[in-house]
């Protein structure tokens, strides 16, 4: 017999639909942290860009512009194979629904690797703080502070990520279980806002990384 | 046997997503032209304007903020409330500081170095 048949709210619920959006709503909390949690890092990057637009213009033209460009495409297709995952399971196709999933994991894993790629090269370059850095002409010692703030920045964007395929593989194992159907798919619905709130991060650490210093 | 009512059937309309995503897409590819326009002061204004009204689409859109229950909308305009109040209440400190932010813009530290290349 599938878990399906058996499905019931948690006891402190009286529909399921009342437990679903209870599982919206926490994940919004959560997403409100996660907002403040980068929004801070994000501002600390712009006091210091403010203070030292010249070091960062120069530090930034080392950044490998196209891993962070094809990146940032990979994401938003993740986003949109994910919404199409949460509209098939909405319809009971499962099929479809474990293929998109599939899809949006093999997106993120090739995010992770171009990310690796890029990482490797930016250790022949030179930029990893205090590891393996050399100051180049021009950026000065305020050079470092930009590379800091892209390490810690992909890193911390990176491990969500992982977290993130985590998730969507763990979705398919309950999905193999019956436990995800038209009648509750809630889970699946929070982790695709999860999922789109990382590529957000991203959306806003493409320019601050990628873009400057290029013209 | 549903047990339990259907919660928010999703349209099973694909083309809206589609089309969204092809936006972002087409906005992504305007802000990487735009680091090579020499915008100046402008090019991070029109590149984070960009980022916001992806993350608009994202979020109305893709993690589904339009549609219920609407006490999301709560929480979502809660967490950019609180951050207009990290970055204001910060600001304080820093708009008050004697010369912050610099004002060489054409000189500075390591100015002349790059304009002399490596």
């Amino acid at each position: 017999m599938p878990a399906s048949a058996t499905l019931r709210p948690e006891i402190q619920f009286a529909t399921l639909e009342q437990q679903g959006d209870a599982a919206q709503l926490g994940m919004w909390v959560f997403l409100v942290n996660e907002t403040l949690f980068f929004g801070a890092l994000i501002f600390t990057y712009f006091i210091y860009r403010i203070s030292y637009p010249h070091e960062f213009a120069v530090a930034a033209k080392d950044a490998v512009l196209w891993c962070g460009s094809v990146n940032l495409a990979i994401l938003l297709t993740s986003s949109l194979t994910m919404v199409l995952a949460i509209n098939a399971g909405a319809q009971g196709e499962r099929r479809a629904m474990k293929r998109w999933l599939l899809v949006t994991v093999a997106l993120g894993c090739a995010f992770l690797l171009i990310k690796g790629f890029e990482y490797y090269q930016d250790f022949q370059d030179r930029v990893v703080p205090v590891v393996n850095f050399a100051t180049k002409p021009g950026e000065g010692n305020a050079g470092e502070l930009f590379w800091v703030f892209y390490w810690v920045a992909t890193g911390l964007h990176a491990i969500h990520l992982t977290i993130g395929i985590g998730l969507v593989l763990y979705m398919l194992w309950r999905i193999r279980r019956g436990e995800i159907t038209p009648a509750y798919y809630a889970p699946l619905e929070v982790v695709g806002i999860y999922w789109s709130f990382v590529d957000t991060v991203w959306l806003f650490l493409y320019p601050c990384i990628y873009l400057v210093g290029r013209s | 046997m549903t047990i339990g009512p259907e919660i928010h059937p999703r349209r099973a309309r694909p083309l809206p997503f589609v089309i969204a995503w092809l936006v972002m897409l087409a906005l992504a590819a305007i802000s990487l032209i735009t680091a090579f326009l020499g915008l100046g002061h402008w090019a991070p204004v029109v590149q984070f304007g960009i980022a916001a009204l992806q993350t608009s689409v994202l979020f109305i859109l893709f993690m589904r903020l339009k549609g219920p229950p609407s006490l999301k909308w709560v929480f979502a305009i809660s967490g950019f409330l609180w951050l207009s109040f990290l970055y204001g209440l910060s600001m304080t400190d820093y708009s008050n500081r004697r010369g912050w932010p610099p004002l060489y813009t054409t000189s500075g530290p390591g100015f002349e170095a790059h304009q002399n290349g490596p």
